[in-house]
This record gives C-alpha cells, sequence and structure tokens, in this order.
C-alpha cells in the first residue's frame, strides 16, 4: 500500500482515491440497474401508478394526511447537510487539524443516524398502511389495487439506499475512532477522510435520483 | 491535492456554502413543482417531469463537482469517471419504451382474451 501511496501515476490521485471512485462507478451501475427496471415497471404500469404526492403525505407525530412530501424532504435536506459536514471534515483534514476534522464528523454521524430514523419511521408507517414487498394499497385509479412493483421497488430501492447509509455511519464512526487516537497524524496523511467522504458524498448523489424516481415524478 | 494553501481553504470553504445554497434552493424548487406536477391535468404534465429531472442533473453536477471535488482532478481521470455513464443514457430510453411496449401488449392481450 505504502509503494502504491507514493507512485501518483498520470492522474496524480492516490491509488486508494481512484480504486474508491471506480468502486462508486460500478455500485452507481447497480443503483442504475434498479432504478431503470423501476422506469420500465412504472411505465408498463402507467394506469395503476399510484402518485407520490397521495402515498407519502404524512408526518409522524402529525394527524392526517396533508402533508405531501414533507418528511422525506425534511430526510433529504438532512442528507444534505451532512454531505456539507462531511467536506468540511476532508477540508479540515487537508489542513491536517485533528480536532476540526472530528468536529465535523461527529454532526456527519449523527445526521447519518437521523436518516436511518427516519427511513425506519417511514417503512413502519407504510407496512401498517398495508405496503409490503408483494402488495400495494395505493393506486391511481379509485377502488383498485396498486401494482405490486411499486412496493417491492420502493422497499429494495430505499432498502438498498439505507444499507449504504449503514455501512457509511460504520465507515465513519471508525474514521472518528482511529482521528481521535491520532492514527492520521502519525501517517502525515488524512486521505483516509478523502476516502470515506467520497463514499459518503455517493449515498447523496444516489439519493438525489431515488428521490427524483419514486417521490418527485 | 496533498496540501492545501489557507488561501485555497478558504476558497473551497466559500465554494462548499455557496453549493450548500444552490443545493437547498433547488431541493425546494424541485418539491414545489412535484406537488404542482401532480395536480396538473395529464396533457400538461411533461413539462414539469422535464423540469425535476433537469433539477435533479444540476444537483448531481453540483454535488460531484464541489463535495467530491472532481473539478479538481485531472481531466483523464475525471473522463474515465464521466464516460460509463453514457451508457445509461442508452439504458434510460431503452427500458423506459419496453415498458411502454409491455403496457401496449397487455392491454392487446386483455382485449383479445377478456
Amino acid at each position: 500500500m505504502h509503494e502504491w501511496e507514493s507512485l501518483k501515476g498520470p492522474f496524480n490521485a492516490s491509488y486508494g482515491k481512484v480504486m474508491m471512485w471506480y468502486f462508486l462507478i460500478s455500485d452507481t451501475f447497480v443503483f442504475a440497474a434498479f432504478l431503470v427496471a423501476y422506469a420500465a415497471a412504472r411505465t408498463s404500469n402507467a394506469e395503476t401508478w399510484p402518485l407520490a404526492s397521495e402515498v407519502f403525505n404524512t408526518v409522524p407525530g402529525l394527524s392526517g394526511h396533508g402533508y405531501p412530501l414533507v418528511f422525506v424532504s425534511f430526510m433529504t435536506f438532512v442528507l444534505i447537510i451532512s454531505s456539507v459536514t462531511m467536506v468540511r471534515a476532508v477540508q479540515e483534514g487537508f489542513m491536517m487539524n485533528r480536532v476540526g476534522v472530528m468536529k465535523y464528523l461527529i454532526p456527519t454521524i449523527a445526521m447519518g443516524l437521523v436518516f436511518l430514523g427516519c427511513q425506519y419511521l417511514e417503512w413502519t408507517h407504510l407496512i401498517h398502511e398495508g405496503m409490503t414487498m408483494w402488495h400495494t394499497p395505493f393506486s391511481a385509479i379509485e377502488g383498485t389495487e396498486g401494482p405490486q412493483q411499486f412496493g417491492m421497488f420502493f422497499f429494495t430501492i430505499t432498502g438498498f439506499h439505507g444499507m449504504h447509509v449503514i455501512t457509511g455511519v460504520i465507515l465513519n464512526i471508525w474514521l472518528l475512532l482511529e482521528t481521535a487516537k491520532g492514527r492520521f497524524d502519525k501517517l502525515g496523511s488524512y486521505a483516509m477522510v478523502e476516502k470515506i467522504g467520497l463514499f459518503w458524498h455517493f449515498v447523496d448523489l444516489v439519493w438525489v435520483y431515488v428521490f427524483l424516481g419514486y417521490y418527485l415524478l | 491535492m496533498a496540501e492545501m494553501t489557507q488561501q485555497e481553504y478558504e476558497q473551497n470553504k466559500k465554494d462548499v456554502y455557496k453549493t450548500t445554497g444552490i443545493l437547498a434552493v433547488v431541493t425546494v424548487v424541485e418539491v414545489l413543482g412535484s406537488i404542482v406536477y401532480e395536480n396538473m391535468v395529464e396533457d400538461l404534465r411533461w413539462p414539469l417531469m422535464v423540469f425535476v429531472t433537469l433539477a435533479s442533473v444540476i444537483k448531481a453536477y453540483w454535488i460531484m463537482a464541489i463535495f467530491m471535488h472532481v473539478g479538481h482532478e485531472k481531466k483523464g481521470f475525471i473522463l474515465t469517471i464521466l464516460f460509463p455513464f453514457v451508457f445509461l443514457v442508452w439504458a434510460i430510453i431503452a427500458f423506459s419504451a419496453d415498458g411502454a411496449a409491455w403496457l401496449e401488449m397487455r392491454n392487446a392481450l386483455n382485449g383479445i382474451l377478456f
């Protein structure tokens, strides 16, 4: 690993960073496969596909169904802000500022956990409404069953994204502990913060498209 | 980008907060656009569909350029990252068309059988 780190190559980037990018590209294709299959399933069920503003219209703690997309917009903002604190941690890393990195990693982890908590609330709510992998109680045509793919793709895609958030939170906790121990000061480089930062931003980037496909369109 | 001067650091910090503002504004506009769009008559939907899709591409651009600082990488590296996405453009067109064809086929079969 150390031999590679000293070889910058034509991209003037470390081996680890280039490989993190190529991993993210391959992961993009996994998400893209899900979203493209979702698009095909949706167009083939165009008549009954439920409207997002009629499915995702509740907020935990508030009664009634009059809040279209409010809760998921809050979740989106949580992810955006966690991306901001992450990039600030990366920048503090470039300045070799150990305390600065920790100061920005802690809110990043906290917001990752808030996002997961919100997803838990959303899932339990939808399951209580009767939505499962094989059954969709919502439909664009009054009084009919919704397409089963709606529930199936919803739990698969948001679940796969949530799994990435869990992975990112675990990586960030590890990063925080190692930073606190002073490992990167000893190594003389905070490049690991940058690499894990790339993964975390990728999670945010994917959410932009999950949000577009499932909630906005 | 192993070392950063104080000046670069301040500039990058400013870029991050500017990007945060752009992402927040675009998201709010998108959500409002989407709620309006879903309450519109069928025929008027597509302009708003194009609009929220473009807005998401803008968000992705800013996240990649500033948060993932792709803008600071070497040109060859940027190209190896961006080029594979060209394939997705075709995948989206082809599979959406396929979905529409399945719908047509199912409706045609229902017409014959039932």
